[in-house]
Formats: structure tokens, C-alpha cells, sequence
């Protein structure tokens, strides 16, 4: 049964400044957590923490009750999809990149994550270099969902975006989290948290 | 001081005065560096001057010299790698094991003598090429490690294992250092006319023996370099992997 993620008491500590101090937060499946702070309080900090790219000080941090350290790192970040706040585009067209990793990604899959991600069928032929920070956005979506998570993290997705595309986001979010997809969301965008965040964790300093 | 050493050695100080004074006048941050580079190379080479008869006569002391040539670079080469942990055996064991590795294959082969006099000249232009591979792998990759984070981090995100994460950065980085041999070995003969070559004429052997041997440094050389930049490429990625599939972040200072 899936529960999700389940961080307790997360002390994190990077260049000698404690980041993290005892902070909890549970990510459920079929709702969008958002985790609101103004920047420095450790938001994206505790995503990297959540995919195991940086380590923890002290606390646990589950996935469906495993521990994440004794899940394999690989199959853990297809479980749970990180979208950077920018999103870098690799090499190719669109297609490329949400074909990278999932080589044998099915014309279906691949059209159902550019729908999801609210992207029309032909953006897959277009170089993904030349995209607009909206654009790279959703298509930095889509290549997270062709992986299949079960749960999606998106460190201030909307960062940058006029309002008119971060409306689009947020819908897509909604869209997901309707199919069960977990998902959480850091911002410092109030008004952002309050139309599509279900459930709103704050982050100020750290706790 | 013969009058021909004098005025060698003045025009190689007004060739560092230009140097310097290029670098100041355009800000590069690297006159004091040029300046103690050629300071250096001028000690350096007056001690070698002093000493090579002698090196060439006690193969004991040829061994004691190339250890010396090969820790002097290794040395140069990892004081270059800073923020990389353990540089400095890093780079040893990189420009160490394919330079004396190609020295003594070219040995074994009957390319060269095997007497001092020509293994310390062939060993020091191999160690030399490996060194500079070396370092500008190192340079180049280390800039990665700390500039393309965010690349190497979506590829992780996407569920790459951290070797293949780093994989297009470690080979631009290859690259990098293998442009210098591979511009000199197409240039060859066109745009220079390299050391090997210059010192066989001017000892007295023809053309052809002069441009065979120079032949088989140049291509070795490329072998060095490229074996040299691999496994400095190899050493850094066993430094910044960590458990987990992740790639430690490497602050550079340039």
C-alpha cells in the first residue's frame, strides 16, 4: 500500500550552517503538499534530501515505510521525481529528453507525459535548448512522469513564470494528483499555495 | 659565460618581460606567475646543464632523475587540481604509470638506446606530455564538477547511475586535455619542426633518421596523454562518487 513519504526530526547541516533542524513532513499520496518559506529556509535542501543527493544529520526518512537508505538511490529517484526550480535541458529535442533513461518509452507514453504536463503532441520534435523557461518547465514534468513516480517533488516550479503559466502548472498538479500521483511543491508564491496546494507545511527556519 | 649563453639568456628575459607585461596590461592575474615560471625554468635549466653529463654517465643517478622529473611534475600538475582530495598522488600515478610505462615499451622496442642518454630525454618529454594532459583533464573536469551540477543532478534525477551521470563531462574533459598533442601531431612538420626533431639534425643525423624518431615520440605521445587524461579521469570520479550514486560538489579555485 502506498504512503508515501515520511520525513522525521531531519537535521540537515551543509557548510557548518545547520539547515535543517528537526524538521517533519509527510508528502501522501493523492494530494499536493506545498512546503512554503521564503528563501534560505532549507525548502529545496530538504527535496535533495528526499532523493538522496545530499545526507541527512539525524532523522528518518521513509518511502511507503522503507527506509530510503536501504532503498537502491537509482530506483529510488524513478519513484520519486525531482523537478529542479531550473530546469536544464539535455542534448536533442524534446523527445530526447523524455526518452532519456526510458529508451524503450512506447509513442503513447510519450504523448500521454507531454499531455500531462499540458505540452501539445508536436513539442516532441522541438530542440529542447531553444525552449522558453515555461516550456522547459513543463517538458522538465513530463520527463519526470515518463519514469512512472509515485510520488513527484517540484522545487519552485513556478519561479520565474508569468502568472497566465503558472496557472497552467498548477492545473497540471491538480490533473496529477486526481490520477493518485503524490506531489510536492516548494514556493514562496502565497497566492500560488492557496489556489492549488491542498495541504501547506511552513519551513521557517529550518522547522 | 661565453658572450652566445649571454645573450640567450638576455633575450629570454626581455621574452618574460613581454609576457609579464602583456599579463599586466591586460589584468590576467598570472604576471607574477609567468614571472616565477621563467624564474624557475632558468634555475632549473642551469642546474640541468650542470648535472645531465654527469646523469648520463651513472645510470643510478638517470633513475634518481627521472623519479625527480616525475615528482616535480606530479607536484605542478596537482598544485593545478586543487579541490580535488589527494591531487597530488593523483596526478602522480597519472602521468607516472603510462609516461614510464611508453618510456620503457619505447626501450624494449630498440626505438631508443638504452643508455641514460636516451631514456632521461625520451622519459622527460613523455612525462612532460603526460603532465600537461593531466592537468588540463583535471582542470577541465573539476570545472564541470562545480559549474554543471545541475546537469549532472537531472541526469541522477532521471535515474542515471553517477558514472553515467558524469560520463559527458568526463569525456569533454577528455578531450580538453588531449587537444594540444593531437593540434601538434596535425601540425607537425607544417607549423613546427618539434624539439626530437631539432636535436637529432643539429647532432648530426639525416633527415630521415630525425623524422622516424620524432615519429614515434609524437605518437606515443598522443598514447601518454590520452592513457594520462583516463586515468586521471578515473581517479577523480573514485574522489567525488559517493555512496548512494551521487557526485560530491568540488569548489574550484581558478
Amino acid at each position: 500500500m502506498s504512503e508515501g513519504i515520511d520525513a522525521r526530526g531531519i537535521d540537515v547541516t551543509l557548510g557548518g550552517r545547520k539547515v535543517l533542524d528537526g524538521f517533519d513532513l509527510q508528502v501522501p499520496p493523492g494530494r499536493v503538499t506545498g512546503l512554503l518559506g521564503p528563501s534560505g529556509t532549507g525548502k529545496s535542501t530538504l527535496l535533495r534530501a528526499l532523493v538522496r543527493f545530499i545526507d541527512i544529520d539525524a532523522g528518518t526518512i521513509t518511502l511507503d515505510g522503507t527506509d530510503i537508505e536501504a532503498l537502491d538511490a537509482r530506483e529510488l529517484r524513478c519513484r520519486v521525481g525531482l523537478v529542479a526550480q531550473t530546469p536544464v535541458m539535455l542534448p536533442g529535442t524534446v523527445a530526447d529528453n523524455l526518452r532519456y533513461g526510458v529508451p524503450d518509452l512506447t509513442a503513447e507514453d510519450l504523448a500521454r507525459a507531454l499531455a500531462d504536463a499540458d505540452l501539445a503532441p508536436s513539442f516532441a520534435d522541438r530542440v529542447a535548448g531553444d525552449l522558453s523557461g515555461g516550456e522547459r518547465a513543463r517538458v522538465a514534468l513530463a520527463r519526470a512522469l515518463t519514469r512512472g513516480p509515485q510520488l513527484l517533488l517540484l522545487d519552485e516550479p513556478t519561479a520565474a513564470l508569468d502568472h497566465d503559466t503558472a496557472e497552467h502548472i498548477g492545473a497540471t498538479l491538480r490533473r496529477l494528483r486526481d490520477s493518485g500521483l503524490g506531489v510536492c511543491v516548494t514556493t514562496h508564491d502565497l497566492a500560488f499555495a492557496d489556489a492549488w496546494v491542498d495541504r501547506r507545511v511552513d519551513l521557517e527556519r529550518g522547522r | 659565460m661565453s658572450r652566445d649563453i649571454l645573450l640567450k639568456a638576455i633575450a629570454g628575459v626581455g621574452f618574460t618581460a613581454i609576457a609579464v607585461a602583456l599579463s599586466l596590461r591586460h589584468r590576467l592575474g598570472s604576471a607574477r606567475e609567468i614571472a616565477i615560471a621563467a624564474a624557475r625554468a632558468f634555475v632549473q635549466l642551469a642546474a640541468v646543464g650542470a648535472l645531465i653529463a654527469l646523469v648520463f654517465e651513472l645510470p643510478g643517478l638517470a633513475f634518481a632523475f627521472v623519479g625527480a622529473m616525475v615528482a616535480t611534475a606530479a607536484v605542478t600538475s596537482g598544485s593545478r587540481l586543487r579541490g580535488l582530495p589527494g591531487a597530488r598522488v593523483r596526478a602522480l600515478v597519472s602521468i607516472a604509470l603510462p609516461a614510464l610505462a611508453a618510456t620503457l615499451a619505447l626501450l624494449a622496442l630498440g626505438a631508443f638506446a638504452f643508455t641514460p642518454r636516451a631514456a632521461v630525454p625520451t622519459a622527460g618529454i613523455l612525462i612532460g606530455g603526460a603532465m600537461a594532459a593531466t592537468t588540463l583533464t583535471g582542470r577541465r573536469l573539476l570545472e564541470s564538477l562545480q559549474d554543471e551540477i545541475p546537469e549532472i543532478e537531472t541526469r541522477l534525477a532521471l535515474g542515471d547511475a553517477a558514472r553515467t551521470a558524469l560520463a559527458p563531462a568526463v569525456r569533454r574533459a577528455v578531450h580538453t586535455g588531449l587537444i594540444p598533442v593531437i593540434d601538434q601531431t596535425r601540425s607537425v612538420g607544417l607549423v613546427t619542426l618539434p624539439g626530437t626533431f631539432v636535436g637529432l639534425i643539429l647532432g648530426g643525423a639525416t633527415p630521415a633518421q630525425a623524422a622516424a624518431t620524432q615519429l614515434v615520440v609524437l605518437l606515443a605521445l598522443v598514447a601518454v596523454e590520452l592513457s594520462a587524461g583516463l586515468l586521471l579521469a578515473e581517479l577523480t570520479q573514485r574522489a567525488v562518487i559517493l555512496p548512494g550514486e551521487r557526485v560530491q560538489r568540488i569548489a574550484v579555485q581558478r
